[in-house]
């Protein structure tokens, strides 16, 4: 059972907003937000072409068997481009931004592998790779949290921080 | 009666499930989009509950079920959120005109139809029928908000008992409407569920009462401790248990700037505690702790340290005693974030062998709102079964 991806209803207000462990597509002009990355990681891809565009918000790398698909980079962002295609995307033509993975504590809990928001972006550059998508611009990695919006008519991403501001990809 | 984690997911499957079928139906009547932010089990006693409708000087419309399954559900909104409510309802009426009638009969509509959506899930799952009640305004001019949910609780008797309670945040039209779907069952509808559910490696619901209790003195040592410390005369507004799909644990907190520390505990149990601050009760813990300096950025952070120490001290020492085990806290992290990116990598740890979180939450605070602390603890689940065992009347 899906629990927290909803399935979106049609925007009226013009923003749609995706959750932790959440993804949402926009196929007009829509914008759409997420917030509180910390370690997460959000991918926004985007179809300069047609415009749709798609947001992910994962929360870990690799998806374990039973997991909630929009949790994890490699099923999410699966997910996010089969629905993108849905709506008319090529994905010949999408281009990625991608924001968030920062480190912001030490746990004692972190192995050898590197910190959780480490290894969330090494899996979304992996995984976007595989679909031969390129990263156009991206604002990873520190130690701080942020908050994105992706216009979907665009394809700016804006990214908010507490200690940076915003800027735009 | 025993609660385990599955009957708690199944629970928290089916408010979520409900509370999304009356958000959508929120969205088609009202042409608003409407959002399940997250969704709760909350183990709390009914003052509990009272006390934060009354100060948040909640509105609310209630509407009782019975049949399969028996308790009631109430629909809640701050009076800014039902004003802004009943004008996207129906734009144009004045509502001081018609004396707030036809805004409450507006949102008792609301309530029968969200409401309404709400509970058939559940008789749904139950394979069951309920009847709901007409719709019943409340406001703060009434006595206790929870007058008509005579929701008798566990330990059947007083305002003190422990009641289970399914709370959904919703919000519509970017933010500018907050409300909460509530269903609080009777304890005989809840212990339905649970058998429908199957109860392997349960729990009896006392030892989460038992539970409850220990966060509630560990809150209450803690504002003892902020008030001796900076002077400021502080009190718990809130401590609960809630049970939480772990993504939803982030985004209980809003996109605003907070400062304070976060830490690890280690132990049975153990796990991660944030101790936030809004920007201006960090600046009054700064002035208080270092009076009359014009403090650089670096004290102000020792202060903030300072006394997020004591508080996670004042929190947790209790439990250490109640538990007869030692609970070692790491040094505390300084953190100036947006308050959901702060959780979200304590979550997040977690949620690499958890799907759901025990999180605990209190709210320390001054009367006139000058000054409030949140504290955050999320305990390791499998380390927190082990602390309840440990609590369990048989143990």
């Amino acid at each position: 059972m899906q629990v927290y991806t909803t399935d979106t209803p049609a925007a009226r207000s013009g923003r749609i907003k995706v959750g932790i462990a959440d993804y949402a597509v926009s196929g007009d002009e829509s914008t759409l937000t997420t917030s509180g990355l910390g370690s997460c990681i959000g991918v926004a891809l985007y179809d300069p072409e047609t415009g749709v565009s798609g947001l992910a918000h994962a929360m870990l790398p690799e998806a374990d068997d039973g997991g909630e698909p929009a949790k994890f980079v490699d099923t999410g962002i699966e997910l996010l481009l089969s629905e993108m295609r849905a709506a008319g995307a090529d994905i010949d033509r999408v281009v990625a931004k991608i924001a968030g993975g920062s480190t912001m504590f030490d746990f004692t809990s972190a192995d050898g592998d590197g910190s959780i928001g480490d290894r969330n972006v090494a899996a979304t550059r992996t995984t976007l790779d595989g679909f031969g998508i390129d990263v156009v611009a991206e604002d990873v990695g520190g130690s701080h949290g942020r908050s994105l919006e992706l216009d979907s008519e665009t394809g700016d991403l804006r990214v908010r921080s507490a200690k940076s501001g915003n800027h735009v990809l | 009666m025993n609660l385990d984690v599955r009957s708690l997911r199944t629970f928290s499957r089916l408010a979520h499930s409900g509370a999304e079928k009356a958000a959508g139906s929120l969205t088609t009547l009202a042409g608003i989009d409407t959002y399940v932010n997250v969704t709760k089990v909350e183990l709390g006693t009914k003052s509990d509950v009272e006390n934060e409708f009354a100060e948040r000087d909640l509105v609310s419309v209630h509407i009782g079920f019975s049949g399969g399954l028996d308790g009631h559900t109430v629909l809640a909104f701050s009076p800014e959120s039902a004003e802004r409510l009943v004008d996207a309802l129906m734009p144009g009426i004045d509502a001081t005109d018609a004396e707030g009638e036809l805004a409450e009969s507006s949102l008792k509509e609301v309530a029968n139809i969200m409401l309404g959506g709400f509970i058939d899930g559940w008789a749904d799952y139950l394979d069951t029928t309920v009847d709901i009640t007409t719709p019943t305004y409340v406001d703060d001019e009434n006595d206790g908000p929870l007058d008509h949910v005579d929701a008798e609780g566990f330990e059947n008797g007083g305002d003190d008992e422990h009641v289970l309670v399914f709370r959904n945040q919703l919000e519509a039209a970017d933010n500018a409407i907050e409300f909460d779907l509530y269903m609080v069952p009777t304890a005989s509808s809840i212990e339905t569920i649970v058998e429908a559910s199957g109860e392997d490696g349960a729990l009896p619901v006392e030892s989460f009462a038992a539970f409850s209790e220990m966060i509630n003195d560990g809150a209450n040592q803690a504002s003892e401790d902020i008030t001796a410390m900076t002077g400021i005369d502080t009190t718990v507004e809130v401590s609960r248990l809630s049970f939480v799909p772990i993504e939803g644990v982030p985004m209980s907190l809003t996109d605003a700037v907070r400062r304070g520390v976060v830490l690890e505990f280690s132990g049975t149990p153990s796990g991660y505690i944030a101790i936030l601050f809004d920007e201006p009760s960090a600046e009054n813990i700064a002035s208080s702790l270092l009076p009359g300096m014009e403090g650089d950025e670096a004290m102000r952070q020792s202060a903030i340290q300072e006394i997020g120490n004591i508080t996670t001290s004042g929190f947790l020492d209790g439990w250490a005693n109640a538990l007869e085990t030692t609970i070692d806290i790491s040094p505390p992290k300084h953190v100036h974030d947006i308050g959901s990116a702060i959780i979200d990598p304590l979550a997040t740890d977690l949620a690499q062998s958890q799907e759901y979180a025990f999180l605990i939450d209190s709210t320390i605070r001054t009367d006139d709102d000058e000054f409030t602390c949140d504290i955050y603890a999320l305990p390791d689940e499998t380390e927190l079964r082990k602390a309840l065992k440990q609590l369990s009347p048989a143990a």
